[in-house]
């Protein structure tokens, strides 16, 4: 109900080419306003994001369809979504085609399964219209019990309950970087595999030398 | 050579008439060999192998042998050449790292031999024609099982039947499951492998079982050891907690295939796989919770086997490391939990292991602590057993001092692992120490008098010392586990968060839980005690009655006396595998160890055997031994608990081998059928496309008639996918080269990183792909993400967290967890950046082929330099790839300064070690003060 912000002007809500009438895209838009406009793209969702939608069924039937589209584009935009719903199930050749496309036209595909997904990608190029990257440059901050357990359980075959025994056992993380393959050896769960895994991980170069 | 080589066979190689007759056949025709596990199956690969060497000039190719098959055949041949005098041979050569320049590798191959190359690298080899197809003699395939269409290994044997129609090709495996599960596997393998012929040996052979069992038979005594009562019931509240494990994931993944998940096949020695493996295609959907709940199966199954295998101490303390480790995360609710533990059974585990350990009832007033905990110290029922047959051989001795054979009177015990080795070894040397009896000297133990004081072999000494150091730990592990998952606790007490609903409500089922507590075991104080949300916690035993056991299993004088003796310190002789002490004879304690326990019976010569515990491949070993050796007796005792999972483990194991086989021979017997309708009946696309384009080759028309083939420049570490094997079944030619930026280069401009699912979502997680991406786009005017599904796997993303609401109303941190999300600030940063999708890797291959089209053919060269820094050499980039992994994780490091730690530190070691001074000149201060704080931080002074 209470929407984020109301519907003043084209800065804050998605706009909608009255072309998309009918899809059901548009039911599923919840968290941003939207308005018809007269636009060359199917939704503009921000200063330079604009999208068209297509669907596989359709370009099976009219493959010159989406072509005619993005030549009215006109080169407009940096960003140009090419929202593609899968709704067939064949998909290789068409896809294979589009991938082709995305490279001559300059269009990034974007693939969804369902009209509520698809919803939510455009939500999400809207909400993220002036967001930093942070998320997704790996600078997560978490505790150091969950960032020792993922450290440790690197290898696949140590699991996290070995992780917890391990630093236990020897007090510290360099404690048990350092410690002697049969000093590791006397702890519950530690198998010879396993310690063998770890002291080969933390010992091996990083660099493989000639 | 056959003729020669049974001469020279002159250390019992040729004993038996199954031998020599596959490798009579071997030596006709190009087969794949199919054994029981346990028949010998490396004796008679390395006398094949022998057989070339002997001969010399040739080039023979030893695929899919891992380490320590390496070992076992490198150390036979040499053995072989020596004896034989053979002059020409040369043994093997062994390429397993990338340390070896190509230099080496070139002419290693130009001098010949027998090199068992690791498939990574050979097929580099291959594809460079640093090592030419058509000199190579021959190729032998070790576990041809495991060979797929789109493996390595399969890919290797395509490359070299195309340039080479003329050299050997002979396959081996001793696992027979694999070939009998699906639609006439046994026909797609062989197609796999090339192969037409397939030779097949069970142990029910008629010539195998002649072989064997004509001769005198091995004397064997089976012991049926009950299971106590309380190994019982745990082992009956696992399996329980399995089953309901097992329910909730059928209740979770309804649209999946499941009738045959119960708790039969949680008998499976890997049931947990079998659940991974079915649950894998749709693996990147599956919720959290389901995710949990296979992680939780693995843990439950190590419990059944640790129940067996340690002692009553070592086991509680393994549950409760377990229990601390399960430790809800913060703010979790009930919904995010492993069921298991809200279970009655799983209160059973806990609650027997303890009691199995010690026990008590908690004072009422806190005043009269007197009868508080006792030591219980329950014993493995199987080292009383053990210490009987060790008695009986004693005896067995005594009347028979002399051995009349070639054996050397050796006892030896094998169990399944070194820390079952030490366990026993600490028995059977502490045994007849009595904490409260006189000291004796050990040598009275011989003359076992009945009117004195029983003297029963127990474990009392052993498990009074691990008790003691049990609680020692116990105390301080309680500190660690506090301090390192005291957010968690907070976050749990304090309930805050206004999504765990549920958390009113099981405060008002509080008192059932307790109510539950006191009749569950009737030692309030020392059981686990349930969180407010209903999950088991680790409880603290009260500190007075702590120090009360704690005086009661203080060393008495005896055991005071005995410490320095006997008491073994488990660290030294960790190097070697067993451990050799002075009894009235030799005993040899081993851990069962595959194909290497072939060794150990030679070199032992037991005259006893005990088998701790059933091993289906080894009673084939000791029959294979005892038939081969007509002057030495030997006497097998073979122990195991009565209804417990190891029992039915064994007799399933062998019951599925047999089945295997059966069906095996069933499909060989039709199989000239399927072989002649070829490409009909493949079901896998993947497989019927590589065929296709096969016979497209080897004709050679096509590859001759277009005048420069598609090129694509493929960076060497992605050989680990089946992607550049469908490339070069889609008829281009591959280029193996180091590359530091992509991992494809279709031409001067396209520039693809391919990612699966599993890659895509760890690479957001780490930033290496936003740091991919940004690379890319320096250097390439068209760089591409691909995301590949996997053929099997079904092909849309992960579902989003919450779909039905709107944006606004979730979380941000819920929303920004999702992939989806992540892509779509993929895109926003990176406009230029193009998303390839496809289906799956064979689908991949199609559209780099339309990519390529009308681009002009990339330059390797050129790739290779894109990215090296001015004077690097790409040689310099090849990275260990788990370390770099573990470095990511480190809090301070990024994506960033990940580059100057490995080129100016030398490993993770290095790293832990290194002080804020010195971390920073690499990274800077702040990163190095994180880096350091992180290795430092001790979980035990808090």
């Amino acid at each position: 109900q209470a929407l984020p912000s109301r519907a003043t002007g084209s800065g804050s809500s998605i706009l909608v080419s009255p072309r998309q009438k009918g899809n059901p895209i548009l039911t599923n838009l919840r968290s941003f306003a939207w308005e018809y406009s007269d636009i060359p793209a199917d939704y503009v969702l921000g200063q330079t994001t604009c999208a068209l939608f297509l669907s596989l069924k359709y370009h099976r039937l009219h493959p010159e369809y989406i072509y005619n589209r993005i030549r009215n584009l006109q080169g407009k935009y940096n960003l140009r979504i090419l929202l593609t719903m899968v709704d067939i199930g064949n998909h290789e050749d068409s896809l294979k085609e589009l991938a082709k496309t995305s490279l001559v036209n300059n269009v990034t595909v974007i693939l969804s399964w369902s009209a509520a997904e698809a919803a939510r990608y455009l939500e999400l190029y809207k909400s993220y219209e002036h967001a930093n990257p942070t998320a997704i440059r790996g600078v997560e901050s978490k505790g150091y019990a969950e960032k020792m357990v993922e450290f440790v359980t690197v290898p696949r075959s140590i699991n996290k309950t070995d992780a917890v025994t391990l630093v236990s056992a020897f007090g510290s993380l360099r404690a048990a970087v350092n410690a002697r393959p049969e000093e590791i050896a006397v702890i519950g769960g530690w198998g010879e595999k396993k310690v063998r895994k770890w002291c080969t991980v933390v010992n091996e170069p990083f660099r493989v030398r000639k | 050579y056959s003729r020669k080589l049974i001469a020279t066979g002159s250390f019992n190689l040729w004993g038996f008439t199954y031998q020599q007759q596959i490798f009579q056949e071997l030596h006709e025709k190009d087969e794949l060999v199919v054994i029981s596990r346990g028949l010998g199956l490396l004796r008679l690969v390395t006398n094949l192998l022998h057989s070339y060497d002997a001969a010399g000039n040739n080039l023979i190719l030893l695929v899919g042998a891992d380490e320590r098959e390496n070992g076992w055949i490198g150390e036979a041949l040499a053995e072989h050449a020596a004896i034989s005098m053979a002059p020409r041979a040369r043994g093997l050569s062994v390429v397993n790292t990338d340390v070896m320049s190509v230099g080496t590798r070139e002419k290693m191959y130009t001098q010949g031999g027998i090199f068992s190359v690791t498939s990574r690298i050979l097929v580099v080899d291959l594809l460079t024609s640093l090592l030419n197809p058509e000199r190579i003699t021959g190729v032998v395939v070790l576990h041809a099982d495991k060979i797929v269409a789109t493996s390595l290994e399969a890919f290797i044997l395509r490359i070299y039947r195309q340039k080479n129609k003329a050299g050997f090709l002979k396959a081996f495996s001793d696992n027979p499951q694999p070939f009998a599960t699906g639609f006439s596997p046994l026909s797609t393998m062989m197609r796999n492998l090339f192969l037409r012929n397939v030779s097949v040996w069970p142990r029910f052979q008629m010539q195998v079982a002649q072989s064997l069992e004509g001769k005198k038979k091995a004397e064997v005594i089976e012991l049926e050891v009950p299971m106590s009562e309380s190994m019982r019931h745990i082992q009956h509240a696992i399996m329980e907690c399995v089953e309901v494990s097992i329910g909730e994931l059928k209740k979770g993944n309804s649209g999946l295939e499941m009738e045959d998940w119960n708790v039969d096949s949680a008998l499976h020695k890997q049931f947990d796989m079998v659940v991974r493996r079915q649950l894998d295609p749709v693996w990147h959907r599956v919720s959290w919770k389901t995710k949990q709940i296979v992680n939780d199966l693995s843990v439950l199954r190590g419990m059944l086997h640790t129940l067996l295998t340690y002692d009553a101490v070592s086991f509680n303390r393994h549950l409760d490391t377990i229990l601390a480790a399960h430790a809800p995360p913060p703010g979790s609710t009930r919904q995010n939990q492993s069921p298991w533990l809200f279970l009655d059974a799983a209160h059973t585990i806990f609650d027997t292991a303890k009691r199995r350990v010690y026990t008590g009832k908690a004072p009422q007033s806190g005043a009269e602590s007197l009868d508080a905990l006792r030591p219980v110290l329950e014993e493995q029922p199987k080292w009383a057993v053990l210490a009987d047959v060790m008695e009986e051989i004693d005896r067995d001795l005594y009347f028979n001092p002399v051995p009349r054979d070639d054996s050397n009177g050796t006892i030896l015990i094998m169990c399944t692992d070194t820390e079952q080795c030490r366990q026993l070894r600490e028995y059977l040397q502490t045994m007849h120490v009595h904490s409260h009896a006189e000291a004796r000297d050990q040598d009275e133990q011989e003359e076992v008098d009945e009117h004195e004081e029983e003297h029963e072999p127990s474990a009392e000494f052993m498990m009074r010392r691990k008790l003691r150091n049990y609680l020692k730990w116990k105390n301080q592990f309680a500190k660690i586990s506090a301090a390192l998952f005291t957010e968690t606790q907070k976050a749990l007490s304090g309930a805050t968060n206004s999504k765990s609903a549920s958390t009113p409500s099981s405060r008002g089922k509080a008192p059932a839980n307790k109510r539950r507590r006191v009749r569950g075991c009737g030692n309030t104080g020392t059981a686990p005690s349930r969180a407010t949300n209903g999950s088991l916690q680790a409880s603290e035993d009260k500190p007075l009655e702590v120090a009360a056991l704690m005086s009661e299993i203080q060393p008495t004088e005896v055991e005071a006396a005995q410490k320095e003796e006997v008491v073994a310190d488990p660290l030294e002789d960790m190097e070697d595998y067993y451990q050799l002490y002075d009894m009235q004879d030799l005993v040899v304690i081993h851990a069962y160890d595959g194909d290497m326990d072939e060794h150990i019976l030679e070199e032992v010569k037991p005259r006893y055997i005990i088998m701790y515990e059933p091993d289906a491949s080894f009673v084939r070993r000791i029959e294979v031994y005892r038939s081969s050796h007509n002057d030495r007796n030997v006497r097998v005792y073979f122990l195991y608990y009565s209804g417990s999972v190891e029992e039915q483990r064994y007799l399933s194991s062998v019951r599925r081998e047999k089945d295997a086989f059966t069906k095996l021979i069933k499909e060989k017997s039709s199989m000239a059928l399927t072989m002649t309708t070829d490409a009909q009946g493949i079901e896998d696309p993947q497989e019927a496309f590589l065929r296709t384009i096969n016979t497209r080759i080897a004709g050679g028309g096509r590859l001759a008639a277009t005048a420069q083939p598609p090129r694509v420049v493929v960076d060497v570490r992605e050989f680990q996918s089946s992607l550049p094997s469908l490339l070069h079944g889609r008829s281009m030619v591959i280029v193996p080269c180091m590359l530091t930026v992509g991992d494809y280069i279709l031409s001067p401009n396209i520039c693809i990183e391919r990612k699966s699912i599993n890659d895509l979502i760890s690479s957001f997680k780490d930033g290496r792909l936003y740091n991919q991406a940004e690379s890319m786009l320096q250097h390439y005017k068209s760089p591409m993400l691909l995301i590949e599904f996997d053929q099997n796997k079904s092909f849309t993303l992960e579902p989003f967290a919450d779909l039905s609401g709107s944006l606004s109303s979730m979380s941000s941190s819920n929303t920004s967890s999702d992939l989806q999300s992540k892509l779509v600030l993929l895109t926003l940063a990176f406009p230029k950046l193009r998303i390839i999708w496809s289906s799956s890797p064979f689908q991949t291959a199609e559209i780099f082929e339309a990519l390529k089209t009308q681009e002009p053919e990339p330059d390797p060269i050129a790739a290779v330099r894109v990215g090296l820094e001015a004077g690097q050499q790409a040689e310099d980039q090849t990275f260990n790839r788990q370390p770099q992994d573990m470095l990511r994780v480190i809090p301070g490091v990024t994506g960033n300064n990940i580059k100057n730690i490995v080129l100016e530190m030398d490993s993770l070691k290095d790293v832990a070690n290194a002080s804020v001074e010195e971390l920073d000149p690499v990274v800077g201060k702040e990163a190095g003060r994180q880096i350091s704080r992180f290795f430092k931080k001790s979980v035990i002074e808090e």
